[in-house]
């Protein structure tokens, strides 16, 4: 389909209109239908209330990515912002249906349909879009790049990730990496830029780890605001970000002191995991907090997956620090596209201990081959372990909210009597 | 984070590797010039205390070893026996307490070789790692050394399988070690820089030596404590590591298999990752230096403990101080050098 056709301007117009409107609609329901938001979640409520209008990173480089395997230190090394732009909507899920089979994973097709409308978060004009070949979805979704002309990027990712091997070549693909950013940007990666970028991460990361130990005390905060928290990191500017994230802490620090928790003593606590809750996808989220649980904690490669991990570099100069950003990209990732994927299970279970989980929510989408594959391990580790679990196979369409609130209901009432 | 004592919060967030870099040049002190000031600690160390060196307060327990067993079978069971006996005692004495960290903290050739990367990192230099066949491959070389050094001293005054050994294979490995030619030039002393031209074998061992010392020199400055990788006291220690007071313990559940200490290793030891398994992660190259621990940003996950107590624990609080914290002085002075693309 051209670009420029009028079909093409028809088709923007509208899907621009609905997305607005689900934005609008998504927000309103985080903020309106619960009490006591922490004062500084407003930060982030107006971060994706400029979704749609703001100018974001206006006059800088952009680089696009689309998954957690993309080294965000290199990209702020070259001098230029990372945005990711893995997407929750459902207006260009539609958009995206037109150029893949329909069981395809609805955040491919609506990823796709963003990059074909130009409608990324905050109006972003990326000079580059980092595709990384993870799922076999993905991976096909780069070769329609070309078909709509976008400055698609492939970005090798290794199917395993213990082996030797493995972390070679994956060194390789990221210093060829290195290379295309430092021609996209025109700037040179050099020492001094590169430990500014990973201290600079390292110190978002500090922070947000401890947003997820202030989140294990006690429950201050509501996962549906923890996940904007999570997601607003795909486009914010990092050191923004950082900044609000401390204060955040703070205010659910006092929240902790003052024992102003949300929910009752036998709300069920629930970890999220599969295939991940992308604003303004919120649905699941909102629907477990409205129905009574508390999100605890999420395994999602769109929340803790890309902040948690760090960078440990031994000798600071670019042949260590590149290797060792490459490695922190690959080695913890609990992504499944990597084969073994026992890191996940382990994952799972420490936070299961750790976040006092009553019952576990797995979230498969329509036609994501992987999470559903693996569920099955999963889920027979958590049954191992006595923990309930609910399987949820949706997608990004609101029509399945009626019978996700009957079995939503039926599993937290389970949850609750056993408290 | 749970609530720490102040005290162990302000160990677990320091620096080991700045106190151990002070450490290091203090031991190194002590066992090369120590005998100058009348230090004298014991023979039987273990560590290259080499006794070639003038100012050494003390010996390397390999030499003493070697020594003692160039003797008879009979001689074995009587007196001689009782003397190796003691002297393994004292080895142990010393080595319980500070296990593999003699390699860390006290062994001057590991020092020297930590000081040659400190060079080539002056220079900016890559470093260079095995490959995990290679590492495979290669380990097992101190332990062949550790086998022949015990066997060839035997092997003099008894013959084994009718092959006779000639008395210039005494104490074989200080003949190839490179501590007896490089550590007594730190006290001005070149008279190990030569080649005995008594007969084939000395003029054979003495090249060896000379040989060595050059690798190890070569070797150290393209590959972290590269020698440490074949010694024979290493692999010695490793024998008694599990009895030792001073432990590092991993607990696999709060491992998230990130590598960070894997990648500071400088002896490359890949199991400190992946091993999930074992809680004693003291490996046979381990010099216990704690880099890893410091690495590490998963609370409690490697531990370093004395008789129980715990002395450093790894800490997300403690990584980041040390790895997050942007100082910008120390950027502007990086920027200052001009290896600014290496
Ligand atoms: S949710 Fe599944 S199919 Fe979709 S992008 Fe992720 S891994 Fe691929
Ligand atoms: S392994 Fe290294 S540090 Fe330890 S005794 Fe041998 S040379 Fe010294
Ligand atoms: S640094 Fe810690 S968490 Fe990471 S692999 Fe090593 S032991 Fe595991
Ligand atoms: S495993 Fe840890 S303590 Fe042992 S040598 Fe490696 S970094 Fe040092």
């Amino acid at each position: 389909m051209k670009v420029n056709s009028d079909r093409y301007e028809r088709m923007k117009k509208t899907g621009s209109i609905h997305y607005a409107m689900e934005i609008k609609k998504n927000l309103a329901e985080i903020t309106d239908d619960f009490p006591d938001n922490p004062e500084n979640m407003e930060y982030f409520y107006k971060r994706f209330e400029e979704y749609t209008t703001g100018n974001l990173h206006e006059g800088k480089k952009v680089i696009a990515s689309m998954c957690v395997h993309v080294p965000l230190e290199l990209i702020y090394a070259t001098g230029a912002t990372p945005v990711r732009i893995c997407a929750g909507a459902y207006a260009t899920d539609q958009i995206g249906a037109e150029f893949l089979p329909a069981k395809t994973c609805p955040m491919v097709k609506s990823t796709l349909g963003a990059v074909y409308l130009d409608i990324l978060p905050g109006n972003i004009k990326p000079e580059l879009i980092v595709n990384p070949t993870t799922c076999d979805q993905k991976k096909k979704m780069g070769e329609i790049a070309e078909e709509i002309d976008k400055p698609f990027f492939t970005l090798e990712v290794p199917p395993t990730k213990d082996s030797e091997e493995a972390r070679q070549y994956w060194n390789r693909v990221v210093k060829k990496f290195v290379k295309k950013l430092e021609q996209t940007t025109g700037t040179k990666l050099t020492r001094r830029r590169l430990k500014k970028a990973i201290k600079t991460v390292a110190k978002a990361q500090a922070v947000y780890r401890r947003f997820d130990h202030l989140r294990r005390k006690a429950p201050v905060i509501y996962g549906k605001d923890a996940i904007l928290v999570t997601n607003s990191y795909f486009f914010d500017d990092i050191e923004s970000w950082t900044e609000h994230v401390e204060k955040l802490n703070k205010e659910l620090e006092e929240r902790i002191e003052q024992q102003k928790t949300i929910g009752k003593a036998n709300s069920p606590r629930i970890l999220l995991t599969g295939s991940p809750t992308i604003f303004p996808n919120m649905k699941l989220p909102l629907l477990i907090e409205q129905l009574g649980g508390i999100v605890v904690t999420e395994e999602f490669c769109s929340t803790s997956r890309m902040i948690w991990d760090t960078v440990a570099v031994d000798e600071w100069f670019l042949y260590d620090m590149v290797p060792a950003v490459a490695d922190r990209y690959l080695k913890p990732s609990t992504c499944p596209n990597f084969t073994p994927n026992t890191d996940r299970e382990r994952k799972l279970l420490r936070d299961i201990k750790e976040f006092q989980v009553d019952g576990v929510i797995y979230q498969t989408f329509t036609g994501c081959q992987l999470y559903d594959m693996e569920s099955r391990r999963i889920g027979k580790i958590l049954e191992e372990n006595g923990i309930q679990t609910l399987y949820i196979e949706s997608d990004y369409n609101p029509d399945d909210f009626g019978q996700l609130t009957t079995r939503l209901e039926a599993f937290l009432d389970s949850l609750k009597n056993k408290k | 984070m749970q609530k720490k004592l102040k005290f162990k919060r302000y160990i677990d967030n320091s620096n080991v590797s700045r106190f151990r870099f002070w450490i290091q040049i203090i031991s190194f002190f002590i066992f090369v010039y120590g005998g100058y000031f009348f230090i004298e600690i014991a023979s039987r160390l273990p560590i290259f205390s080499c006794p070639y060196v003038q100012g050494s307060p003390g010996g390397c327990y390999l030499i003493g070893i070697q020594h003692e067993l160039n003797t008879t079978w009979s001689s074995l069971w009587g007196f001689r026996g009782i003397a190796i006996l003691t002297s393994l005692a004292t080895f142990l004495v010393f080595f319980i307490f500070l296990n593999k960290a003699w390699c860390g903290f006290v062994c001057p050739l590991g020092t020297l070789q930590d000081w040659i990367t400190k060079l080539r990192k002056f220079f900016g230099f890559s470093f260079t790692r095995y490959d995990e066949m290679s590492f495979k491959r290669l380990k097992s070389i101190k332990y062949i050394l550790l086998v022949l050094l015990i066997l060839i001293p035997l092997g003099i005054r008894n013959t084994f399988f009718g092959i006779p050994l000639p008395h210039g294979m005494h104490t074989p490995f200080c003949q190839i070690c490179p501590a007896r030619i490089i550590l007594p030039l730190f006290t001005g002393d070149t008279s190990q820089i030569f080649i005995d031209f008594t007969d084939t074998t000395t003029i054979i061992m003495t090249s060896l030596g000379m040989m060595s010392a050059a690798i190890f020199l070569v070797g150290s400055f393209v590959k972290k404590r590269f020698f440490c990788f074949f010694c024979p006291m290493s692999a010695l220690q490793f024998i008694f590591s599990k009895i030792s007071l001073l432990r590092m313990t991993k607990d696999g559940d709060k491992c998230t298999r990130c590598g960070n200490c894997y990648r500071v290793c400088d002896v490359g030891i890949r199991e400190i990752a992946d091993d999930i398994i074992s809680k004693n992660i003291v490996k046979d190259d381990c010099m216990l230096c704690a880099k890893c621990v410091e690495a590490c940003p998963e609370d409690d996950c490697l531990k370093i403990s004395f008789a129980g107590i715990p002395l450093f624990n790894a800490s997300q609080e403690g990584f980041f101080k040390r790895y997050g914290q942007t100082d910008l002085n120390e950027l502007n002075e990086l920027n200052k050098q001009k290896n600014e693309s290496k």
